[in-house]
């Protein structure tokens, strides 16, 4: 039964932990997967924030570069109104104060250069091509202009990258225009030194997408790099993600120069991404376990008393004469539903053995009554009987019929005894046999065939008479010639066997059913179903009666009893 | 119990998965690459070394770069190579000064299970993952060519080379021969071996045009033979009588450009070698090696006076990073 319930049906504790470890990964999935995607969202826009930060600073620093420069060409400007001397003195002063101004240059009204100021050089004597100075675009311009970065051309030996601010002077002055060289290392060390992240980096581009410097120029340069220019340039000022990068452009003040900030989603966000997956991997292992031993040990603590109930009422089902209860020990439920269940046990027990009582207690008295019950008639014809004997004169008949009803009425009542000897209940029998033989003129003879070793042990009382009556009444009745009767006691094995044996017209099936069925009476009282009952009642249904009957050839009645001895039942 | 032991065999398992997943992403340590060069002075190598550099970042490698004080020395070369086996380089990007006598030395490397990227000058080696620079053969033709288009009528070259046992120098040399030879208006007078060194170079130089005054074309092939080249037709005063084609940039040859002592140089892209021996040496590592073409040829660009001072040729020859000059 037990195995049956393990194979078939889920236990409790399984349903439980499933059931808890199912649900709590399901919200540990969904909560991480939630989480995971709010984190990425968070750390793009966090990258996106950086990157921005960087580039506006990127931006202010250009910005705070060229605004120097505008400075310093006002200084420039201040100083070329000056006559030679002092103009000579002012811009020495100037190139010393600022190292970084490479170059101060001033050119006539068809661009050639003029004078040269630079600390501790001077202009090669014939210039192939110098870089500093566009006359075109001079021409063009009615403000002050800025260049790209290029290479200082006009010295010898010495190329530094610069940026040069050209401004249109007076005119009729000695100088049309007058430029002004920075040097650009400052602001590509800077950039070269600006990271977002380990491989973010900022670069500069006009309005159209050209570059003005990249960290990475060789490599653009080379061909192992590209810059989509083109797209960034039309982002204006705003940020751009893809798969791999983000894109922050800001522009460097009014001067058409922007400032692009590049960092890598990969590093910048992925990394961490995955990182917290990990983490949080390993986080909602530890919760499953967790929730596996917990919801483990908890559907023990309520599945295991459980057990220890079904089990205790499945033993219960099974034999509850002998069963005892002992209660099962668990939390104050399990041991609620215990205790009712012991008070259950025991208060079905106290009725059980009630009702056992009281039935056999009523059919005892039912029996007792029956038995206390003697036919009216046959007690009549009886005495009518030994009247009829006593007015013929014969007195020995008489008497004799007078002892044999006496007998059998001291064996009736037997002092209320439901079993009495075996002895007795022949006696009984006999009495009545002897009886019935005066009434009926010896129209048939009887016989007994007793094994005396059966003669000690007890039998129910009034077990043979009402057999007898059957075959007097059913049997031989209707008989011509001279009825006979047989009655045996003998062992059978550990049974006693009683038998009797007529040689009557013998019964149909039907008769013999009849008379077994429940509410057949005669007219001592008891029947023969009754006698069948009562052994059953008192021995089991391995014990009772049997009625073999051939159709004139006669009928024979057994009675099958355990071997009992005085006491043995009585207290039943 | 049988439902308590299925669940724990169930939580071991998952367990064990997740050991097993977790470990794949573990970061590794930096990897090792060692940079052997030819020289740590000159203008290309510095390029070289820049772009080594930039991608030495990008890829998060550690990178350690030495170099000979001259560049015949290719004992001190091989000692290098060995010390940095020993300090546990796993790519060696190296430059071979001689062809033959740095073999061993690189075999070694390799039989110790470092791989071997070379650059700029190979080696003679099978352990040899992968060439990147210049086709060198290529850059020969392109100066023979340089001059063949400007000079008019019969051509009397001289050549000013390094170390004869130099792989990428004796490439350069065959291929201008080769050009020249071709021509049938050129002939070449005489082939100079001399140092890599500019003061070194220049003497020998001198002595070679006043050995040979007819010749009216000279090809230096590296950095210091052009700079010492340069100074030689300067001081001679041939300026314009001699068309000089030197090799790579550098302030001496560009103001040479200027002046008319250089009148072309075949400029070589050393930043981008740099860069991709590293980035080679990076997918060795990290086992993309099957992706890498034997022979890497970076580009090469000529710079003559017209084309001096454009953008591409400032990009070229002057490079933002600072220099020691």
């Amino acid at each position: 039964m037990k195995q049956r319930l393990t194979l078939r049906r889920p236990r409790i504790t399984s349903i439980l932990v499933a059931m808890v470890v199912g649900i709590v990964a399901l919200i540990l999935c969904f909560c991480i997967l939630v989480f995971l995607a709010r984190y990425r969202s968070a750390m793009v826009q966090n990258a996106l924030t950086s990157t921005e930060q960087a580039v506006s600073q990127v931006s202010n620093t250009v910005g705070s570069y060229l605004q120097d420069m505008k400075q310093s060409m006002q200084l420039v400007e201040d100083a070329l109104r000056q006559d030679e001397a002092g103009r000579d003195e002012l811009l020495q002063a100037f190139l010393t104060f600022r190292p970084d101004v490479v170059a101060v240059t001033g050119y006539s009204a068809n661009g050639e250069l003029w004078d040269c100021w630079a600390l501790e050089r001077s202009p090669r004597q014939t210039i192939l091509q110098n870089l500093s100075f566009n006359l075109d675009r001079a021409r063009k311009s009615s403000t002050a202009y800025l260049t790209a970065p290029h290479v200082e051309t006009i010295f010898e030996g010495y190329y530094p990258w610069v940026v040069t601010m050209t401004t249109p002077l007076k005119v009729g002055g000695r100088y049309s225009w007058v430029s002004l060289d920075l040097s650009f290392s400052s602001i590509s060390s800077y950039l070269n030194n600006v990271g977002i992240g380990q491989r973010g980096y900022c670069f500069l581009m006009d309005t159209e997408g050209n570059i003005i410097y990249h960290p990475q120029q060789q490599l653009l340069y080379a061909g192992l790099k590209t810059e989509d220019t083109t797209t960034l340039a039309a982002l204006e000022g705003t940020s751009y993600v893809d798969d791999t990068a983000i894109y922050c452009v800001a522009a460097v003040g009014d001067t058409g120069w922007q400032v692009v900030g590049v960092s890598y989603v990969d590093e910048l966000v992925n990394r961490n991404v995955s990182e917290m997956l990990r983490l949080s991997f390993w986080l909602g292992l530890g919760i499953l376990a967790s929730a596996l031993l917990i919801s483990y040990s908890l559907s023990r603590l309520i599945g295991r008393p459980m057990r220890g109930l079904a089990a205790a009422m499945e033993s219960f089902e099974q034999d509850a004469d002998h069963f005892t209860y002992h209660p099962v020990d668990g939390t104050k439920e399990v041991r609620e539903l215990s205790d009712s269940f012991g008070h259950m046990v025991v208060r079905i027990q106290q009725l059980m053995t009630t009702v056992r009582q009281e039935e056999v207690n009523l059919r005892k008295t039912e029996l007792k009554a029956l038995q206390a019950q003697i036919n009216p008639h046959f007690l009549y014809n009886t005495l009518d009987s030994i009247a009829w004997m006593c007015e013929q004169g014969r007195n020995a008949d008489a008497v004799n019929m007078v002892h044999a009803l006496a007998r059998l009425f001291r064996i009736s009542i037997s002092r209320g005894h439901e079993l009495i000897p075996i002895e007795k209940e022949i006696e009984h029998a006999e009495s009545y046999l002897k009886i019935q033989k005066y009434r009926y003129k010896n129209q048939f003879t009887y016989t007994f065939d007793v094994d005396p070793d059966c003669l000690c042990y007890y039998c129910n009382k009034i077990t043979l008479q009402p057999i007898i009556e059957n075959a007097i009444n059913h049997g031989l009745d209707f008989l011509v010639e001279e009825g006979r009767i047989e009655v045996k006691v003998r062992f059978d094995g550990e049974d006693i066997v009683f038998s009797v044996q007529d040689n009557g017209v013998g019964m149909t099936p039907e008769q013999i059913e009849a008379v077994l069925r429940p509410g057949a009476q005669d007219r001592t009282g008891i029947g023969i179903k009754n006698v069948n009952d009562r052994l059953k009642i008192y021995f089991g249904k391995n014990y009772g009666l049997s009625i073999t009957s051939e159709p004139d050839e006669g009928t024979c009645v057994e009675i099958r009893m355990p071997k009992i001895r005085e006491g043995n039942y009585e207290s039943k | 119990m049988k439902a308590s032991s299925r669940a724990a065999c169930a939580v071991l398992l998952a367990a064990a998965l997740l050991c097993g997943c977790s470990q794949t992403p573990q970061a590794t340590a930096r990897h090792r690459v060692a940079i052997v060069a030819k020289s740590t002075q000159t203008e290309f190598w510095l390029s070289v070394f820049a772009g080594a550099k930039a991608a030495g970042a990008e890829y998060n490698v550690d990178l350690t770069i030495v170099g000979p004080d001259a560049e015949e020395d290719y004992e001190t070369q091989n000692q290098m190579v060995k010390q940095a086996v020993e300090d546990g380089a796993e790519v060696l990007v190296f430059s071979a000064i001689d062809y033959e006598n740095n073999a061993p030395a690189i075999d070694q490397a390799a039989r110790d299970g470092v791989k071997i990227v070379a650059i700029d000058s190979g080696v003679d080696s099978d352990a040899v993952s992968t060439y990147i620079g210049t086709d060198n053969y290529a850059a020969g033709q392109i100066a023979a060519k340089t001059a063949l288009d400007q000079m008019e009528g019969e051509l009397f070259v001289g050549f000013v080379n390094y170390d004869v046992n130099s792989a990428n120098g004796q490439e350069r040399e065959r291929g201008a021969a080769n050009q020249f030879t071709a021509s049938l208006r050129a002939q070449i007078c005489a082939t100079i071996n001399t140092l890599a060194d500019a003061g070194t170079a220049k003497a020998d130089t001198i002595a070679l045009l006043t050995d040979h005054p007819e010749i009216n074309v000279l090809v230096a092939f590296n950095e210091p033979t052009s700079v010492g080249a340069a100074d030689a037709v300067q001081e001679l005063g041939l300026s314009d009588s001699v068309f000089l084609v030197g090799f790579d940039s550098n302030v001496a040859t560009v103001d040479g450009l200027q002046q008319g002592s250089v009148d072309a140089l075949v400029v070589q892209n050393p930043y981008a070698m740099g860069y991709l021996s590293v980035e080679s040496a990076y997918k060795l590592l990290t086992g993309q090696g099957a992706s890498l073409a034997p022979v890497v040829d970076t580009s090469t660009l000529v710079v003559d006076r017209d084309n001096l001072f454009t953008l591409d040729s400032q990009k070229a020859l002057f490079a933002f990073e600072e220099r020691s000059n």
